[in-house]
């Protein structure tokens, strides 16, 4: 699981990538040399979440190659160091330990998920003296965002409280207030559940019902004790904090078990990989049946709305350099998005990574890194949104998007009244 | 090995005797072995809780709860602990580690209660559940559940040596109390033999009669008494036919005469 990877920086000229022989980290200073950027990735590439590791690494590839084939970041190339870690904590703290240790990487970008994320924090805290830091990790929960470890991570993408927080309070809006939640039986899980209170709780409400499942719940895992469970609480909707596979697996069996009412999921769940498993092999009005009532809250704009530069850039970039999947880290079957918003993410993560790294100088150093990051002052990525950072401030995106599914594809959500109203259903 | 009838009512006695003993041995033996296990166990289960609870209060207090669950699903990795929940100080559960759900049974108890109770949960089993309090009860208590099972487990295991050492030593016992008995009744036989071929004025054998003749116990007492009235009843060349033809007989005639 916890398989290496020097990842290749894109060649110079033809956008092929080729191997690099990464010179030796201690050249110029930890994780740098005169030609390279050595960044560390620990992510899920194996498992029934490995889809959010493999599309977060193609969106971040895509854009890196772009840069590398530009000559670089001032010269130099931008490569990572992957590992597996399946999502589970104890891999990912293994990981991180020889990320830092043994291959000395400048820092460590685009981890996924909330329990390896925590885990590995208290890691960042310890050597604190070696300005370690953690960018844009691909999980929303608090513990990276606040004391006591919110000073070794940046953030990019909103967090789950915001996700969640937007979710209640449309859903309290169109007059659902008893909103239960179906959640992972983790730190993620958790970090949803507490956002979800939270929110309720600034209506005067409360959680209406509850049900967890183990991580790492396939689809073909029962739902069907957790449904009755929501079902007992006559929830109005139900909040979902988990991954796509068990995620869909729970909408399937609230559809099978006749719990009419709209399903929320978070940017987390990884929306093309739920909607393709709860409408592959299906008729069109069977797989309606099964994703109508879904509702995807999303931290990056849709890919499909091209009016938007980034989403030019990211789908012009993904489609020249169509990025593979780690050969070695991917060993089960998995069949890549064109574009998903997963590796939109992982595209503008890069993106920002790259200006970060340019705003080092010439003289890049880790001890440099904090400083280069809080002059980013209203940095336009594309997307309508500008990015800021603060010594108080170090999360760069506000914004959550909803989406839903039309015509077997999710698309920006217009009108919640006419969507999901009481009065409508 | 034939046991004479005298001595068979005394192996019975000391078969009885050592399986009473092996049998309250083994009671005791499996009382305090469960008690100490048991006590043990809660006693760790507590440790586990007021760890928890004193690792807790900065989580609680700053509200980090991703941390919090991330910090009990690292202790429901400990062998034994089947769930872990925390409630704050109004008694909401703040962290648990429950699929798909928290249990009714918990539901319904008193979540500010740290008493140990023995609960049997549905998909999860007997469990025996230790609480701690959180900052003196203030900002709530821990609740972990251990495995009832695994003690049982455990205490089968030890309880089990035992038994196999008390069972060992009951038929080493058995077998030595045989082999005594033997041994006491073999000389007995010995006299009783000789006793009889004098009663029927055979030839006795002169290995065996002076063997017997020449022991300093009992046994070769009796065999001198038995030669002794042998010779004084009978003149040389008399028939056996009216000699006595048991050996009490010859016994009590012998006592008699003294």
């Amino acid at each position: 699981m916890v398989t290496r990877r020097a990842l290749v920086g894109g060649s110079l000229a033809g956008g092929v990538a080729a191997p690099l022989l990464r010179a030796s980290a201690a050249e110029t200073g930890a994780g740098v040399t005169e030609s390279e950027f050595i960044l560390g990735m620990s992510a899920a590439f194996s498992g029934p979440s490995r889809g959010l590791g493999i599309e977060l690494y193609r969106g971040a590839t895509a854009y890196f190659e772009h840069v590398n084939g530009q000559g670089g970041v001032r010269g130099r190339r931008v490569s990572m160091n992957i590992y597996d870690d399946g999502y589970q904590p104890d891999p990912c703290v293994k990981n991180t330990t020889t990320l830092m240790l043994e291959d000395q990487v400048f820092l460590l970008f685009g981890y996924v998920g909330t329990p390896t994320v925590t885990r590995v924090l208290p890691l960042l805290k310890k050597f604190q003296d070696r300005s370690m830091y953690l960018f844009f990790p691909f999980t929303g929960a608090q513990p990276q965002r606040q004391p006591p470890y919110g000073d070794f991570a940046f953030n990019l993408r909103a967090s789950y409280a915001q996700e969640t927080g937007g979710l209640v309070d449309n859903f309290v809006d169109v007059g659902r207030r008893r909103i239960a939640v179906f959640y992972q039986a983790d730190a993620y899980g958790r970090s949803g559940w507490a956002g979800v209170r939270a929110a309720l709780g600034r209506h005067d409400l409360e959680i209406a019902g509850e049900a967890t499942y183990r991580r790492g719940s396939k689809f073909t895992s029962v739902m069907r004790r957790q449904v009755e469970i929501l079902k007992e609480a006559d929830p109005q909707a139900v909040i979902c904090i988990g991954a796509y596979a068990a995620c869909a697996a729970f909408a399937r069996d609230a559809v099978d078990m006749d719990l009419r009412v709209p399903i929320a999921n978070l940017s987390f769940v990884g929306s093309e990989n739920m909607l393709k498993l709860l409408t592959e092999g299906r008729e069109p009005e069977d797989a309606a049946r099964y994703t109508e009532l879904l509702v995807n809250s999303q931290v990056v704009p849709s890919y499909e709305d091209t009016s938007i530069p980034a989403v030019r850039e990211y789908r012009d970039l993904m489609q020249r350099y169509d990025p593979d999947p780690p050969a070695d880290l991917v060993t089960e079957e998995y069949t890549p998005f064109q574009h998903s918003f997963v590796s939109l993410e992982g595209f503008l993560d890069a993106k920002l990574m790259a200006e970060v790294l340019q705003r080092l100088g010439d003289n890049p150093s880790r001890a440099g890194l904090e400083e280069a990051v809080f002059t980013v002052r209203d940095v336009d990525l594309g997307i309508g949104e500008l990015v800021s950072f603060r010594p108080d401030q170090r999360q760069g995106l506000q914004r959550v998007y909803y989406t839903v599914v039309d015509e077997g594809r999710f698309v920006t959500l217009e009108d919640w009244q006419e969507r999901f109203s009481l009065d409508t259903a | 090995m034939q046991i004479k009838r005298l001595f068979q009512k005394t192996l019975f006695g000391i078969i009885a005797m050592l399986g009473v003993i092996g049998l309250s041995t083994s009671w005791l033996a499996v009382d305090t072995v469960e008690g100490h296990l048991s006590e043990e166990y809660v006693s760790n289960s507590r440790n586990i809780a007021k760890t928890i609870a004193d690792a807790s209060v900065d989580i609680l207090l700053n509200r980090d709860l991703a941390t919090l669950q991330s910090l009990i699903d690292q202790f429901l990795g400990i062998q034994g602990i089947k769930y872990i929940y925390i409630n704050n100080e109004d008694g909401e559960y703040m962290a648990h580690t429950f699929v798909p759900g928290i249990p009714e049974e918990i539901r319904n108890s008193d979540p500010l209660s740290t008493e140990t109770v023995n609960r049997d949960l549905p998909g999860i089993g007997a469990c025996v559940e230790v609480g701690s309090p959180i900052l003196a009860g203030e900002a709530g208590t821990v609740h972990v559940g251990m495995d009832r099972g695994l003690i049982t487990l455990k205490i089968s295991a030890a309880i089990g040596q035992q038994v196999w050492l008390i069972g060992a030593a009951f038929i080493l016992g058995v077998g030595g109390a045989i082999w005594f008995v033997h041994l006491a009744a073999k000389p007995i036989g010995q006299v009783l033999a000789y006793a009889s071929t004098l009663a029927k004025s055979e030839t006795v054998a002169p290995t065996d009669g002076e063997a017997l003749l020449e022991r300093e116990d009992e046994a070769g007492d009796l065999a001198r008494l038995f030669q002794f009235f042998a010779g004084a009843r009978e003149p040389p060349g008399t028939g056996a036919a009216d000699a006595p033809t048991g050996a009490a007989s010859a016994a009590g005639e012998g006592e008699s005469a003294t």
